[in-house]
């Protein structure tokens, strides 16, 4: 039964594939058959039905290197897991259809067929769906560093200043990331005064500002001062509204204030050259 | 063993290095000697230097805030010098937030700004 059914997708793997391409296309959402070139696309398919296949010839388990390759693929070619389980599933169904077509299966041996074909299809989606999620995490885990590497870094302005500017959304983990950062900068640069730029941070409800009110109460503890400066007219109107307490340090609208105050602090201003 | 914790005097401030995690009874030791000092000597200012320290448990934290608290009904300012990041983190996390207390990066700067706050 596996070889007659192996040997019939063989034969009309052409005529599969393209009937596959064509459903495909008419799945919503999907961008990958409308704007790759034909031959990725054809590539691709033909990659995909060969591993779909690949464990009906030699009925074992599908190479685990070749589904990482395929899954990493298709993953990058923005596959939802959706549209993953949908290529199955009408793989599955043409092949069906096909082998009904060239009188492979017919009344007597449909039975026999179901249980092979449930025994090959299954197994399969699994796999795919099990490989596909893990090449996704990675890739979410892979993002989330490049996004810790870009955000929250204490430069060093002035002597005795520095600045973090915070761009995006502050979660509990971020925060966490942002008080190290704030605190080992401090250190290590021997700033006296810290200015948290939140210009960027398109929301302060309660659980930021509490971040940010730790972060400056750590930054005091060490010995530097913290001001938060950047702060929008709507910041300040959910500041107030939340009925949330900053008055224990410094706040300014722009950095350029902020900056100002922060020489004052130091005993310093800065002023023009004479000609 | 019982290590006592040195305080020097430099001028009318005492000078108080911690080189070694505390445990609880050094700790009340240190509270009480600090304390006997501060009158005997009748010092003005306390410097009090963390910077080997990089773990702080809630008993000394809390120590640590009485002896500021202590020192300061006695009539002595006092500053806390080189709290490590980590130990800032604890402290925080503790709800300890030591409001009334100056504090400095290091030694110099400590100095510094007890020096300004009793010229004061």
């Amino acid at each position: 039964m596996n070889k007659k059914m192996a040997k019939c997708i063989h034969e009309n793997l052409d005529s599969i594939l393209e009937r596959w391409e064509y459903r495909m296309k008419d799945v919503e959402e999907e961008r990958f058959f409308h704007f790759m070139p034909d031959e990725l696309i054809d590539k691709t398919s033909r990659e995909f039905a060969e591993l779909m296949t690949s464990n009906l010839q030699y009925s074992e388990a599908i190479n685990p290197e070749k589904l990482a390759d395929f899954t990493e693929k298709v993953v990058r070619f923005g596959w939802s897991i959706k549209f993953v389980n949908k290529s199955i599933e009408n793989f599955s169904d043409i092949t069906f259809e096909i082998m009904e077509e060239e009188g492979v299966i017919d009344q007597s041996n449909v039975r026999e067929y179901m249980k092979t074909f449930s025994k090959w299809i299954s197994p399969h989606r699994n796999s795919i769906i099990d490989a596909y999620a893990v090449e996704w995490e990675r890739t979410v885990k892979l993002q989330r560093i490049a996004l810790q590497e870009l955000s929250a870094s204490l430069i060093p302005v002035f002597e005795k200043i520095s600045v973090m500017p915070l761009v995006g959304t502050i979660d509990t983990e971020r925060a966490k990331l942002i008080m190290e950062n704030i605190l080992d900068g401090v250190v290590k640069q021997r700033a006296e005064v810290v200015l948290l730029d939140i210009t960027g941070v398109p929301v302060v409800d309660t659980m930021v500002a509490h971040h940010i009110i730790q972060a400056a109460d750590a930054v005091r503890l060490i010995g530097a001062k913290c001001m938060l400066v950047g702060i929008r007219p709507e910041i300040a109107q959910t500041i107030v509204a939340l009925g949330i307490e900053l008055k224990d340090f410094t706040t300014t609208s722009t950095l350029q204030r902020g900056m100002q105050e922060a020489l004052k602090l130091t005993n310093r201003k800065i002023v023009e050259v004479e000609n | 063993m019982n290590m006592r914790i040195p305080i020097l005097k430099l001028g009318d401030i005492l000078i108080v290095s911690i080189q070694w995690e505390l445990d609880d009874q050094n700790a009340i030791q240190f509270q009480e000697d600090l304390l006997n000092r501060l009158h005997s000597k009748n010092a003005r200012g306390v410097l009090i230097d963390l910077t080997p320290i990089d773990f702080i448990d809630s008993f000394i934290a809390k120590v640590l805030g009485d002896v500021i608290n202590m020192s300061s009904l006695m009539g002595a300012k006092v500053v806390i010098t080189g709290i490590q990041p980590a130990v800032a983190i604890t402290l925080i996390e503790l709800g300890i937030r030591l409001e009334n207390v100056m504090t400095a990066l290091d030694l110099e700067n400590g100095l510094d700004k007890l020096q300004i706050e009793l010229e004061a």
